[in-house]
């Protein structure tokens, strides 16, 4: 077994280990966000992707904000600090959701 | 409100009983109706946009200029798609006759006055196109992935009204 071949195997058997990034989609749909309460794990990367046919933002105040997301689009982001987030559309007043970061 | 309700009302009512008794509009005279139908949002938007000192009306008319946009811009790559030709029709023809009046109504108006005046017919216009989409446009249409459109393009009809309302509710304070 050459080098390259030892450090796939020792990988092999590190990774179960190590706590493997999920990622999460929430679709943003019918002027919602689907689901509307998503639980990740910190360091997990959440996608939003933008099927409806008029712009949207995902924005948490004071943590992140995605700008517009074009119909069409995604954007996606990872979030490290544990807590519970209102998720809302800066341009919708009535869509609201939450993200739950363990 | 005087003639932009009855205005509305009219489109509402050629929409609901049109001419043609039997059948509804047609597929190419639904694509004239959404088309003129977010057209005349998008021009009150800009006109109200340019005009309030309201911070919140203008907030809300820069979102009904960029949503319409956004909405006519897939109903006009779709309408190409399936080839079909939008057709002017008696309720096109109204919307666009309704859109010209409240133009008109509202360029003579100021301040709080205007806010009123163009809040109280966003209130109105959405409430009549969503009843246009129920009633007429979505059991007419013919070919599904226009009849999907409409579907699909609702919820923000009712976001719109019910920020609209909202609005509405805040002025009148």
């Amino acid at each position: 077994m050459g080098a390259s071949g030892k450090f796939a195997l020792a990988l092999a058997v590190a990774l179960p280990f190590a706590a493997a990034a999920a990622t999460h989609t929430v679709t943003i749909e019918g002027m919602k966000f689907v689901p509307e309460t998503v639980t990740v794990k910190k360091g997990d990367r959440i996608v939003w992707k933008n099927k409806d046919l008029v712009p949207h933002t995902a924005t948490a105040a004071g943590s992140f904000d995605s700008k517009s997301i074009a119909s069409g689009a995604s954007w996606s982001h990872v979030v490290r600090k544990p807590g519970r987030y209102d998720v809302v559309c800066l341009f919708h007043p009535g869509m609201k959701a939450t993200l739950v970061v363990q | 409100m005087f003639f932009t309700k009855s205005a509305l009302l009219a489109v509402l009512a050629a929409a609901i009983l049109p001419v043609y008794a039997q059948q509804g509009p047609t597929d190419p005279q639904i694509a004239a109706i959404v088309v003129t139908a977010n057209q005349v949002d998008i021009d009150a938007g800009k006109l109200a946009a340019s005009h309030t000192k309201s911070k919140e009306v203008r907030q809300f008319a820069q979102q009904m200029v960029t949503d319409h946009s956004g909405v006519n811009k897939q109903a006009t790559a779709l309408v190409t798609k399936l080839k079909v030709k939008p057709e002017p029709n008696d309720t096109s023809r109204s919307l666009q006759k309704g859109g010209d009046e409240n133009l008109a109504k509202l360029k003579k108006l100021k301040g709080a006055g205007f806010d009123k005046a163009y809040v109280d017919h966003e209130v109105e216009y959405h409430q009549a196109v969503l009843d246009a989409i129920d009633k007429t446009l979505v059991p007419s249409a013919r070919n599904a992935e226009l009849k999907d459109l409409l579907v699909k393009v609702r919820p923000a009809f009712v976001a719109h009204l019910d920020h609209a309302k909202h609005l509405q509710s805040a002025l009148g304070k």
